[in-house]
């Protein structure tokens, strides 16, 4: 018997995967006037993403499979197409602006884990802006007309502006990617300086999940970084060796995408789904608990999570006076797992309840022991 | 990962309400100054019973099944784990559908968080810190085999809800175990609700 695990796909998903980076390479290929534009030194790249953005497809695709992401899924777009909804999109923009952005949950979960997560969720998103639509010939820089000294910028084939060497716009331009490498490589730092001290996260982290990827993007921004020393420090030298170094730490990143940590940064932007999803739940009142009245769960939640149980063959939970588990509080249910017990004690808890006596005496050394 | 010749034993009836689980909950490093143990006082005014719930860390966790963003995960040992932090989208679908009542979902953080057996304790082989503190021992963080000579009752590890029936990795220790406790809402409220 082999000892490799079982590796199977599933066929909806891989045909939605295969369908979505066909249309990626036609957006690549009218990006990119036909595939005129494409850089031939960044060819590797390109192979590499189209690899990514299948496998990332792949997997969100069956992610949409399970039964409970289906149920949000369903909900979003149900949200996106009906009009009386489309009120409510703004709002969900600025909880994404906000979410994705500004990431303010993380601050509220630690300042330093924050700090970390902006710089490198910062770092990446700037070199991603900058390196995908290079890479995919949308974006490239020519001499305007016949002066050396200034630079046209062109996007999806059509001029975008042009500057000249020398300026605070030339500089940026040519060392954005060495602003972003810098921001990565600081938050990566800030990151492990909190996996090596703090206790519960070395009890819960693991080599390939968490710290993989923080190393593969300092390897990432380091190799850049190394680029460009070669080219201002170097006089060029090694550049080669450093060049493939960098496109394979690139490649081995962009192909880690689909099964490592990083694939959350597809998975997150459905937050603003929940979040509106719980704001229109709200706006209807909430249903009380069956059991203490206190507020307890959103009508459309409460609708929906049933359905969820059916389908996930968790039928028949329902109490002898006809109460769905659904429509009992939290606090409830705790209590009805203490009344159950205290019950099967034979009324332990009810003062003017019969004990009945032990038959046997109970050799109880628990006082005893530490 | 915690030693599959440890278990996790409830005994409510020892339980005197004093909270000391509830503040050295706190103090757990995965979820360090906010207390995952729920104490629950039955009926202030006819009885002193209390009741510490820790989750039960289900063989097949709903909470894990009904979650949209697969952020719940239960490691082999059985224990199974708070929301990843990259992944909870704080949706509520655990809190409203755990058979126990336990997940929290912590709105700001937009995350969920749960008794993980004190994992940062657990898996280098100290106890969780409310079996540690437990003056009662209500919470017993024991080897199986160390169980039998310090108790009467028997640890039972089925729970019934109507017709779901629902197994966990943690006990509740009742005198026969070969019957599966009935969480019955009709025994906090018998006339079917409001």
């Amino acid at each position: 018997m082999s000892a490799l695990p079982r590796f199977e796909l599933d066929g909806r998903p891989l045909v939605r995967a295969g369908f979505a980076t066909i249309g990626l390479a036609a957006v690549i290929a009218a990006g990119s006037r036909g595939g005129r534009w494409i850089d031939p030194a960044l060819l590797g790249y390109l192979i590499a993403c189209l690899f990514a953005f299948f496998g990332v497809a792949y997997r969100y695709f069956a992610w949409l499979e399970r039964p409970a992401t289906a149920m949000f899924w369903r909900w979003t777009l149900k949200g996106l197409t009906t009009p009386k909804r489309w009120l409510r999109i703004p709002r969900m923009a600025a909880a994404l602006a906000d979410q994705m952005v500004l990431q303010r949950f993380i601050d509220f979960r630690a300042h330093r884990r924050w700090a970390a997560h902006a710089l490198i969720a910062w770092g990446c998103m700037l070199a991603f802006a900058v390196t995908f639509p290079l890479v995919f010939g949308w974006v490239r820089f020519t001499s305007e007309g016949l002066n050396p000294d200034r630079y046209q910028a062109w996007f999806f084939g059509f001029p975008a502006g042009a500057f000249a060497l020398g300026t605070p716009v030339a500089l940026l331009a040519f060392h954005i990617l060495d602003v972003a490498a810098v921001m990565v490589i600081a938050g990566c730092l800030l990151a492990f300086m909190r996996r090596l001290k703090d206790e519960g996260e070395q009890s819960t982290q693991r080599f390939g999940l968490d710290l993989m990827p923080l190393l593969l993007l300092v390897a990432v921004s380091l190799t850049g970084l190394l680029l460009t020393a070669s080219v201002r420090f170097l006089d060029g030298r090694n550049y080669g060796t450093l060049a493939f170094l960098h496109e394979m730490t690139v490649i081995l990143l962009l192909l880690s995408l689909p099964f490592g940590k990083l694939f959350h940064i597809v998975q997150r932007p459905a937050q603003a789904g929940a979040t509106l999803y719980r704001e229109e739940g709200e706006t209807e009142g909430l249903r009380p608990c069956a059991t203490c009245g206190r507020d307890h769960i959103r009508p459309n939640q409460r609708k929906d999570l049933e359905r969820l149980w059916n389908e996930l063959d968790l039928k028949g939970a329902v109490h002898s006076n006809g109460v769905h588990h659904l429509d009992l509080c939290p606090s409830c249910r705790r209590r009805t797992l203490m009344k159950a017990h205290s019950q099967r004690l034979h009324g332990a808890f009810d003062p003017f309840a019969e004990i009945p006596l032990p038959t046997e005496p109970i050799d109880d050394a628990v006082s005893l022991r530490s | 990962m915690v030693g599959a010749e440890f278990g996790f034993y409830i005994d409510p009836q020892r339980c005197i309400g004093c909270r000391a689980c509830v503040a050295s909950c706190g103090e757990c490093g995965t979820h360090r100054g906010r207390p995952m143990i729920h104490l629950d006082e039955m009926d202030r005014f006819a009885s002193t019973q209390t009741g510490p719930t820790v989750c039960m860390h289900c063989e097949d966790p709903i909470c894990a099944q009904v979650c949209p963003a697969d952020a719940i995960k239960r490691s082999e040992d059985g224990v199974v784990h708070a929301a990843q932090k990259p992944r909870c989208i704080a949706c509520s679908n655990c809190e409203l559908s755990c058979p126990f009542g336990v997940p929290i979902i912590f709105r700001g953080l937009e995350q969920m968080l749960k008794c993980d057996l004190c994992y940062d304790r657990t898996s280098v082989g100290h106890r969780p810190m409310c079996a540690t503190v437990c003056p009662s021992q209500a919470l017993l963080f024991v080897r199986h085999e160390e169980l039998a000579g310090m108790r009467g009752n028997r640890p039972l590890r089925e729970f019934e809800i109507g017709a779901l029936r629902i197994t966990t990795r943690n006990a509740v220790m009742v005198p026969d175990p070969e019957i599966p406790l009935n969480l019955d809402a009709s025994l906090l409220c018998p006339e079917g609700g409001r």
